[in-house]
Parts: C-alpha cells; sequence; structure tokens
C-alpha cells in the first residue's frame, strides 16, 4: 500500500482563479514543456552491437551501467513476437523463418496490421459502441469512426493530419466526398465519451461533456491532465482555471449534442451523398403531396359534414361522423402516407461534431456555473505557447486552430507522446512510463534523449507512424532475448534500462483471435458493420438484459464495446475501461482467467474444433498430429519427449473418458490436449 | 521458489504429480495478493453485507416517521425544493403507512417492514444520509464508487485492496446478482486498483438467484477427474517451460500464472458448495423465506451472504434489483413499495437474526442502503415521489455500531439532511473506519498521484460506534 498522503488537498475558498497563484513561466521549467532537442548520438563500446540509432541510446545506458544487452532472440521466438505486435494474429503454421526486416515489412504492409494499430489507439480515445454510464444509449454508428482508423493506420495517413481531422475534420477543406466524410467521421474522437443523459441539470450536463473533451483530448494528445483545472488552478501543472475556460470555450462554440433534453442525444453528421440527397428530397415531396391530398380530403368531408347534417360549427371529433365509406377511404390515404414514411431513404450519418455558436466562458468558481468569474476569451494553456497570446477568430469556435496547434512540430508534447505511445505498445513500457501523464505528477523518462531523438525523428520522417514501428521493430533493442544473466537481473531487476526484452502477455483479442484461428474458425475480413442497434436505443436499461451477442467469429476488433457490461474475455484479460483514456494496459494474473481457458465455450468450440482438423484424416499417424498441433500452438514442432509424453497424456484421457465409442473419446483427447496446450504459459507469453 | 526448481533440476519433473500439486497449493497461498493483511487499528467489524435498494426505497416511508408530514399533507413545502431536481413535484405527500414503535429504543417503523421492525434494537439509523446525484446513474455510482462522473474503484475493491481475505479459495468481494444497469461493472469494478480487486459477480439482476452463477465456474464438457488430469498435464508443461529459462530466474508473472490455476480449480470446487444451500435446515429455509416465492429470490441472496460471510469474504453485495422499476416508485407508490418491501423484509430479518444467533453480527457490518431517497412531496396524482438525494435514510447493524441507535435527521418533512449530516464521502470513511481502515491512508497511487475512496472529503461518524 502506497503509503504517501501527497493528495490530501485543503481546498480553500481563497484557491480562486483571481488570486492566481499559478506560475505559468516558472512552471514551463518542467521538462515536458521545454522544445524538443535533437541530441547528438551517443558513442558506444559494442558499435558491432548497433542496428539503428536506437540501439545507442539504450547501450550506452547499459554500458555506463556496467551491463551488457541480452542475447538475440531466437529467431522463431522473434518471429511469433513480430506477428503478435504488429498484426495481432500467430504466424501461420508453416512460415518460414525469413529474415527481421523482410518480416516486418510483410507484415506492416499487411490489412490487419491497420486492425491491431487501430485497436491501441481505440484504447487511447475510449472508443465504446454504447454510452455507458446513467443511460446506456447505443453508438450505432460508432463503428464508422473504428473503420476509419483502421483505414488510416493501414494508409500510414501522417499523424498530425489524423490528430486535426479528430479535432477538427469537419472545417477542413475536402477535394472529394470520400475524403469529406473521412472528416466529418474522425470527429467522433470528441463525441464518444461517456455521457451522463439523463442528468437534469442541463448546464452541468454540457460542462461535464465539455470537460470530458478536454480531458480526453488532454491525456490522449497532450499527456496532460487539464480537466483537474476545471475547479481550481491545477494543483501541480502550470494550468491556471482562466486557461482551462480558455479552451472550454472552444468547445462550448462546438456543437456536441443535439439534444440535452433527457434522455440526450448527440449530434450525428449526415454523410450523404447528392444523390442520396436528391433521392430523400423527392421522396419527401411524394410524403408532402399525400399529406396535401389528405388534408384536402378532410376539409372536404367536414363541408359535406357540415352541409348533410347542417351544423354551425363542426362537431369536436368530426371523422367519427363520417359516413362509413369516407372513414374508409380516409383510413386509405393515411395507410399510405405511413407507408411511405417508412420508406423513406435513410440518410446515412456518423456521430461527430459541428460549430456551435461561438461563445466565451467566464471562469465558473470551483467549478459550479452559478458563481461566475471573469469571461475568458477562447485560447490554448499558455504554458504550451511560450506565452504567445492565441487570437482567435471571433466568427469560428477555434477549433481548427487548436488542433493545428495541437499538430504543430512546435507543439513540444504532441509529438513525445506518440512516439512514446508507440514505444509502449512495442516494449511494454512507455519511456515515460505513465504515457497519458507528461506532468509534474508523472513520471519522467527513463531515456530523456532517446524520446526527444524519436520525437524529432517521427516529425522529419512526415509523421509516419509505419516508418516508426519499422524504426522500433528493427533495432537491436527490440530484438533481444527476454533472457538474460542473472548479474544483468540483479542490476536491472525492473529492466528500466531495456536490458532484455519484456516477457509479452497475449491481449484479449490476440487471445480470442488466435483461440478461433487455430481452431480454423476466424473470419478475417476486414472492416465493416457486425452491430446491429438502434441509434441512441438503450443497449440495456434497468432490467439489465444485455441482448448483446458476441458469436460473431469476426476479428475481435469489430465485437461491440458495450460500456458498463463489457465482454467477458476482454473484461478477464485487462481490456481497458472503455470510457476513459487508456495507453497504458494492466496485465494482471488472475484466478477467473483460468476459470475462462477452463471452462469457457469459446475455448471449448475453439479447441474441438482444433481437434476435429487434427483427426479429419483417418490415414495420419499420430506423429504427425503432434507436429501439427505444436505448430499450430506454439509455431514450433514439439521434441521427443513432448510428443511421447502428449501421447502419453491423450491415451489415459481417452481411457478416463471411456465413453464407449472409442471415436469420440479419442477426440475428446485431443481437443484436451489442446486445450492444455492453449492454457500453458508457452501459449499467452511471448518470449 | 529456490527448493522447488532445484528439485525440477534434480528431478527432471520426474515426481509424481501429487506432491507437485501440493507444492503448487502451497505456494499459491503464500503468494496470493488477496492474503488477509492487518488494518491500520483494531477493527470492529471484519467483512461486510451490504444490502443494496435499487430505485431508491422512500425514507419517509419506511425507516423516519415525520409527523409534520402526516398532519400537512396537501400543503406546500414551506421552504424552497432544490434548483435542480430530476422531476416535478407538487405539495406534501402523507406517508400511506402507519407507523408503530418498536423494541427498547421505541423506533418508529411503518408497516412495510414489520419483520424488519423486530430487529431495530440491533440497529442503528442514519438519518441524515445525502449525496449529490439525483439520477440512478450518478447516485449509483456515487454510492458504490465516490464519485459519479470518473470511473474509481469500488467501496468494495477497496476494502478488498485494504484488507485481502481470510479465505484463499475465495476472492474477497462478491456481488451476486447485481444490476448492469446505471454504471454497471463499475459499480463493483477495481478501475486503476489491481484487478484482483475487483468484485467476482454471481449473476446479473436479470438472472434468477436459484440460477446464479460466477462465469466459466463449471465445465459441461470434463468431469472433474479428467479436469485434473488435464491440469496436472498444463502444469507439467508450464514447469518445463519456467525451467528452460536459460538463466533460471523466470519471470515471477509465469509462476503467478500457475498459481493462479490451482487457485481456479479449487474456487471452481468451493462455489457450488456455498451456493448449494441444501444443507441448510427446513427452518432456515423458512427464516429467510425460501418457503415463499415472494421472498424465494432475495431471501437466497441473504443466505447465500451469510454463507459467504462465515467463509471469511470480505465484502458481500447482495442487490434487490429486479428487472422491473425496483424501489423506483415515480407513480404508483402504494402498490410498488408494498411489492418490494414484502420481497425484502423476512430475508432481511432472517439474516439479523440468523448472523445474531450464530455470533457473526458482532464483527459482520450490515448495511441496507438504496442510492437516494424519494421526496416528500408528490409526483404525479399524489401516488409518487420524486428522488431524493438530499436526505434519505441508511441503517447499519452489528460490526461495531450502536444498538437501537438513530443519527442525525432531515428536516421536519423528511427533505433536506440536517442534523449530523453524513454525506456519501462520510458514510464511505466511517464504513473504512468500521473495518479498522484509516479513509485518509488508505491510498493508491496511480498516474501521478495518490487515489482514495473518499477522494478530499470525508468526515467519520464516530457517535455511532460502539
Amino acid at each position: 500500500m502506497t503509503k504517501s498522503t501527497a493528495w490530501i488537498i485543503s481546498l480553500t475558498l481563497t484557491t480562486f482563479a483571481h488570486a492566481e497563484a499559478v506560475d505559468v513561466s516558472a512552471g514551463r521549467e518542467h521538462w515536458a514543456f521545454q522544445p524538443i532537442r535533437r541530441p547528438a548520438l551517443p558513442e558506444v563500446k559494442n558499435a558491432g552491437w548497433v542496428k539503428n540509432p536506437i540501439d545507442r541510446f539504450v547501450l550506452a545506458r547499459l554500458e555506463s551501467a556496467g551491463l551488457n544487452p541480452a542475447p538475440p532472440a531466437a529467431p522463431r521466438d522473434l518471429q511469433r513476437r513480430y506477428y503478435f505486435d504488429i498484426i495481432g494474429l500467430p504466424p501461420p503454421p508453416t512460415s518460414a523463418l525469413g529474415d527481421p526486416l523482410s518480416i516486418i515489412d510483410n507484415l506492416l504492409a499487411s490489412p490487419h496490421y491497420g486492425e491491431r494499430w487501430a485497436r491501441h489507439w481505440l484504447d487511447v480515445v475510449r472508443y465504446a459502441d454504447s454510452n455507458g454510464l446513467d443511460e446506456n444509449a447505443a453508438h450505432a454508428h460508432a463503428w464508422r469512426y473504428r473503420d476509419y482508423v483502421v483505414r488510416s493506420f493501414n494508409a500510414d495517413m501522417p499523424f498530425d493530419r489524423f490528430l486535426v481531422m479528430q479535432l477538427a475534420g469537419d472545417l477542413l477543406p475536402a477535394e472529394d466526398y470520400g475524403t469529406r466524410c473521412e472528416q466529418l467521421i474522425a470527429t467522433a474522437f470528441l463525441s464518444l465519451g461517456p455521457k451522463v443523459l439523463a442528468e437534469p441539470d442541463k448546464m452541468k450536463m454540457e460542462m461535464d461533456i465539455i470537460d470530458e473533451q478536454i480531458d480526453t483530448m488532454g491525456r490522449a494528445l497532450l499527456g496532460l491532465t487539464l480537466g483537474c483545472a476545471r475547479c481550481h488552478d491545477h494543483k501541480f501543472d502550470p494550468i491556471p482555471t482562466t486557461d482551462y475556460y480558455g479552451l472550454a470555450g472552444i468547445f462550448k462554440s462546438t456543437k456536441t449534442m443535439e439534444t440535452l433534453a433527457t434522455i440526450a442525444k448527440w449530434n450525428e453528421n449526415s454523410l450523404a451523398t447528392p444523390e442520396q440527397e436528391k433521392l430523400r428530397d423527392q421522396h419527401a415531396v411524394v410524403i408532402d403531396a399525400q399529406n396535401k391530398v389528405i388534408a384536402a380530403f378532410i376539409e372536404q368531408a367536414n363541408q359535406a359534414l357540415r352541409l348533410n347534417q347542417k351544423l354551425e360549427k363542426l362537431p369536436e371529433k368530426p371523422e367519427e361522423k363520417y359516413p362509413q365509406a369516407t372513414q374508409a377511404e380516409l383510413k386509405k390515404l393515411r395507410a399510405t402516407l405511413e407507408r411511405l414514411a417508412l420508406t423513406a431513404p435513410k440518410l446515412p450519418t456518423a456521430m461527430g461534431v459541428t460549430e456551435g455558436s461561438v461563445t466565451n466562458l467566464p471562469v465558473f468558481l470551483r467549478g459550479n456555473y452559478e458563481t461566475q468569474g471573469e469571461v475568458q476569451p477562447r485560447h490554448f494553456p499558455r504554458v504550451l505557447v511560450a506565452g504567445k497570446v492565441t487570437s482567435l477568430d471571433e466568427k469560428t469556435s477555434g477549433r481548427l486552430e487548436l488542433a493545428r496547434w495541437i499538430a504543430s512540430p512546435e507543439n513540444p508534447l504532441t509529438a513525445r507522446v506518440l512516439v512514446n505511445r508507440a514505444w509502449r505498445w512495442h516494449m511494454g513500457r512507455g519511456l515515460v512510463a505513465t504515457t497519458d501523464n507528461f506532468g509534474q505528477l508523472g513520471d519522467r523518462p527513463t531515456h530523456p534523449e532517446l524520446l526527444d531523438w524519436l520525437a524529432g525523428w517521427f516529425i522529419e520522417n512526415e509523421w509516419s507512424v509505419k516508418k516508426l514501428n519499422r524504426l522500433i521493430l528493427g533495432s537491436a533493442t527490440y530484438q533481444m532475448s527476454s533472457q538474460t544473466s542473472v548479474e544483468t537481473r540483479m542490476k536491472d531487476p525492473t529492466n528500466r534500462l531495456y536490458s532484455r526484452a519484456p516477457l509479452r502477455r497475449l491481449e484479449a483479442e490476440s487471445l480470442r483471435d488466435t483461440l478461433l484461428e487455430i481452431g480454423g474458425l476466424l473470419d478475417k475480413r476486414v472492416g465493416g458493420y457486425v452491430w446491429t442497434f438502434e441509434n441512441y436505443n438503450l443497449v440495456f436499461n434497468h432490467t439489465s438484459e444485455d441482448a448483446t451477442t458476441y458469436d460473431s467469429t469476426r476479428r475481435a476488433i469489430y465485437l461491440p464495446i458495450i460500456r458498463n457490461h463489457v465482454y467477458k474475455p476482454f473484461e478477464l484479460f485487462d481490456f481497458p475501461d472503455p470510457g476513459t483514456v487508456g495507453g497504458n494496459r494492466a496485465t494482471t494474473v488472475i484466478a477467473p482467467q483460468a476459470l475462462f481457458l477452463m471452462n469457457s465455450p469459446l475455448v471449448l468450440r475453439s479447441t474441438e474444433a482444433m481437434a476435429k482438423r487434427l483427426l479429419a484424416d483417418d490415414t495420419a499417424d499420430s506423429g504427425w498430429r503432434m507436429e501439427r498441433l505444436y505448430e499450430r500452438v506454439y509455431n514450433r514442432p514439439p521434441t521427443v519427449q513432448e510428443t511421447q509424453r502428449a501421447l502419453d497424456f491423450v491415451k489415459h484421457f481417452a481411457a478416463e473418458r471411456r465413453g464407449g465409442d472409442a471415436k469420440s473419446d479419442r477426440r475428446a483427447a485431443w481437443q484436451a490436449l489442446g486445450q492444455a496446450l492453449v492454457s500453458a504459459n508457452e501459449f499467452i507469453y511471448l518470449r | 521458489m529456490t527448493t522447488r526448481r532445484k528439485m525440477l533440476k534434480q528431478t527432471g519433473l520426474g515426481f509424481g504429480s501429487i506432491a507437485l500439486m501440493s507444492m503448487l497449493t502451497e505456494e499459491a497461498r503464500a503468494s496470493n495478493p488477496l492474503a488477509a493483511k492487518r488494518p491500520h487499528f483494531p477493527a470492529r467489524a471484519k467483512r461486510v453485507i451490504f444490502l443494496f435498494m435499487k430505485g431508491g426505497p422512500s425514507q419517509v416511508d419506511t425507516f423516519e416517521y415525520k409527523p409534520l408530514l402526516q398532519r400537512d399533507h396537501g400543503k406546500e413545502l414551506p421552504f424552497d425544493k432544490p434548483k435542480v431536481t430530476f422531476a416535478d413535484t407538487s405539495n406534501l405527500l402523507a406517508s400511506p403507512w402507519k407507523f408503530k414503535q418498536y423494541g427498547e429504543c421505541g423506533h418508529h417503523v411503518s408497516d412495510l417492514f414489520p419483520h424488519v421492525a423486530q430487529h431495530v434494537d440491533d440497529i442503528c439509523f442514519l438519518h441524515s444520509a445525502h449525496g449529490t446525484n439525483p439520477a440512478h446513474g450518478g447516485a449509483l455510482l456515487k454510492l458504490h464508487t465516490g464519485s459519479d462522473n470518473f470511473v474509481r474503484p469500488s467501496m468494495g475493491a477497496w476494502v478488498s485492496y485494504g484488507l485481502g481475505t481470510e479465505n484463499a479459495d475465495l476472492p474477497a468481494f462478491i456481488t451476486i446478482c447485481p444490476t448492469l444497469a446505471h454504471g454497471g461493472l463499475n459499480n463493483w469494478g477495481a478501475a486503476f486498483l489491481p484487478a484482483h480487486y475487483q468484485g467476482m459477480s454471481i449473476g446479473n439482476a436479470s438472472v434468477a438467484a436459484k440460477d446464479a452463477k460466477v462465469h466459466y465456474i463449471n465445465n459441461p464438457k470434463w468431469s472433474p477427474a479428467q479436469q485434473r488430469m488435464q491440469l496436472d498435464f498444463v502444469q507439467r508443461l508450464n514447469l518445463e517451460h519456467l525451467s528452460s529459462a536459460v538463466d533460471a530466474t523466470p519471470d515471477s508473472v509465469l509462476e503467478s500464472r500457475i498459481n493462479s490455476y490451482e487457485l481456479a480449480f479449487r474456487m471452481q470446487t468451493a462455489m457450488p458448495q456455498i451456493q448449494d444451500i441444501s444443507g441448510e435446515t427446513k427452518d432456515t429455509w423458512r427464516l429467510y423465506g425460501l418457503d415463499n416465492p415472494v421472498t424465494e429470490d432475495f431471501g437466497r441472496q441473504c443466505l447465500m451472504a451469510r454463507r459467504f460471510a462465515e467463509r471469511g469474504v470480505r465484502f458481500i453485495q447482495v442487490s434487490h434489483s429486479d428487472t422491473k422499476v425496483q424501489w423506483d416508485q415515480h407513480g404508483n407508490l402504494r402498490q410498488g413499495h408494498a411489492e418490494k418491501a414484502s420481497e425484502v423484509d423476512k430475508p432481511i430479518a432472517g439474516l439479523l437474526y440468523d448472523l445474531k444467533t450464530r455470533g457473526l453480527l458482532d464483527d459482520t457490518l450490515v448495511v441496507w442502503s438504496g442510492e437516494f431517497g424519494r421526496t416528500p412531496t408528490a409526483q404525479g396524482t399524489n401516488d409518487g415521489r420524486d428522488h431524493n438525494p438530499w436526505g434519505f435514510t441508511m441503517w447499519l447493524a452489528g460490526g461495531g455500531v450502536k444498538r437501537g441507535f438513530s443519527y442525525g435527521a432531515t428536516d421536519d418533512y423528511g427533505f433536506y439532511a440536517e442534523r449530523d449530516k453524513l454525506h456519501i464521502h462520510d458514510f464511505h470513511a466511517t464504513l473504512l473506519a468500521l473495518l479498522g481502515i484509516d479513509h485518509m491512508q488508505l491510498t493508491y497511487h496511480h498516474a501521478g498521484r495518490d487515489f482514495r475512496l473518499t477522494d478530499v472529503s470525508g468526515k467519520v461518524a464516530e457517535d455511532i460506534f460502539l
């Protein structure tokens, strides 16, 4: 238990924004706010080990600590590592061992690369297919954003452009319809957050949504906990409340919600083509005409009613007094209208934001909108703009300027935060271990020069993530074995110096996909809509009856992510909370994970399919089968001893089973063996 | 560990699986992150049973008697309502139920809870509870995690983090038939605490208690003997994988995983046994109302809670939350509250009696609460009440709290907490204090700072301590 009690804050009423205690220029001394410097490559003794500049930085530190890097990983281990890291799937059973760079290049070119790397980004942007929190409304169109992220990674879209699109795609010029759609879809980044949709205090709801956007943007892109400055000047970072409300004004001037009336609905942008719009308009004309027909018919019938019955004025419900035939005719006309309404072409839409009315917000003292301080012109946090006051256009929200400023090479945080994320995803721990917090309370970088060198290199290489991937994957640092000498372990017990490769556990999605894959059940089609739910409808309400199904055999990234009730295998294997920014997944070992591998329908189904495949050819011998099995599960052939022992197991298990039918006993025994292999550490841990 | 590794090398895995397994089992117990921990100071309670009444039971119709409300029925509330409310309400609505005094303490209880009323001398009523959020989602999260707009660890997770469990075969925190709505698993989640500390759910609110199970707890295909054989084989593979490490100092995580299988295997045996109540006497069945379809479901949850408590589980939550509208009577109050109360009254009284006669009540803290109470003013046509987080009643029993005691009060009509106000943060601080934990010291370092269940608030209500 942490004994520290640092987080005991006395919130006194004098800590108001007026008496701004934050010294922004002193705060700028913090390492992360300093401009990115390009350090010279360090000299190393063992230059033969170096494959690219990364290795110089790592090796220099190891050498100064008197340590040697671990030996290179065995080619099969490395191949397995590359496959899971780059595409999230195992190598095909008989794939040849090529040289590292050609494996890397092939995998980076695979359409599955985007699926694997998009999922990393989806962790960061708290992607989900439902709202969660109080009213679990379906984000039925969130999948468009998910697929956009997959496409962007596959196309290696420059990351600065990728960021600008997500913050302000709706404000960018577009050369064609397709680009326009991508840009609109990208802004779901700002809309995906969990919202208290039944909040009765509408102003609070709006400010909470804005706060969530600022908090997500801050942590995801800048590594800053800007949300802290909503109620008081940031306790640790140089962000005063005045800067918070300067930013909040930008989002207040942005339209995120369609309506705040309970149950509130978020904004959706139309993706309709001109043709689709034309069809919709034509249909609207037909509906309009039918409405007119009905109105005229009623008018006529009313007149007839008055004349026939000699009435001064119409009765309250005149229609009930119409003659039978007239009533029947009216019913028919209305049925036609109803049918027309039902067949109206539905225009495709996407979650996302658009411009609202431009507003500057006052400081809300202690976060309470009823106690207002001075109005803050919309601006960027001063600590990050070197004191320069940004003047934002009076006519627009300023979101596009914000996006461009965040994605600019001058911003000291964005590139650092991103290269650190990529490093974390490849190496298991960031150079800054707190990937989402680069502020005072975040960890300091273990290798500050390497971080800056990478950030500078990344900007120079046009923010290409694939190039960055290739650089890290091709380094001798990445290619080390996870095993090292006792001495090195003693001197670098937590592997802070990268003296060896980390032991990697398969993430939830890879585990699930690989189980299906080795059973021959995985459907590897890329992209598209797999979940059917009406937009805004509650996935489940107070009934607790969640009708979401996960029986699709598409890759895990396409399964619905339901907040408040995440798919159980994901929840068990450290899928991050989909309501908050999560760039650093945990790797826990808990008993319910073992229960999943022992008893879950998914594991039983996959291993049964695996056994069926193995036994399909009656003439094959057991040794051949064992080789197949080991290749599929561990990407290596079994040793003679392993084969013998596994065959013994099959024999004993079948005998224990004694179901009567020798064939089914044998299949059960092979299934049990396959299940044992996928349950064992060698399957789930990558050395 | 070294001994075992040496042994592995010497024997080349040639020893029998019984010896191997008994060693593993011992190690699993030793390295269990949930192993019981010492509290900060002597604990009054060792464990908690939280009876959660979802939807918001009305305090003025159950445990807080308001004579002026009865007198002034139909009149205007003589002071302002909150500026923001969940729904509009009109004038005062007297409780349709009669209140009677019970026990030596003479506490008033309405006719909705005739059985619980028999135990008022064991109960400590907290009449001044208040929260911040008038909507179900926010209020549930606030009550369970202390935060209505950030994802934070639940109180059960904090308790298991602070104290671990006394039973190596079971998790420290179990939640029976929880609701998936209004925060769902965040209400029993670990958030940034290590995942060991999250609640293990048994079924959910849409599942009948008799069918509720832990996920993946049983195998539809293999017999226990077959599974044991298979698991022995897995562990053999694991040990070989471990010992094949060149430097013979493998990552402890690999060893933890070996142990997790043994814990899972034991849990798989233990869970169904605890949930199997067929061995309980007829009297016990009747005591919890299992002989009556109205009380059967909640009664079974309460009985399971006692069985988990007996076996050392630290935090057990029982949720009264079916698939309908629970205690949330914006309208139809008379029928709705009568129906809800009839489902829980007898089981709760049975639980209190059972814990007491078994000597468990002294160190088990029973907590009864909704996510908020209800307004004394009427919603709709004089048969409904709106949400009321501004003042409501919780109660505690056992675990070192005063008996037959009332703490705090709302105003004359039951709208706002007034005397000895007890915010949700204060409730959390008090709960932890009863368990021997200083809420200021129970911290977890995450994303650069130390977090607490009580954030920057929390005042312990020491007046209620025995």
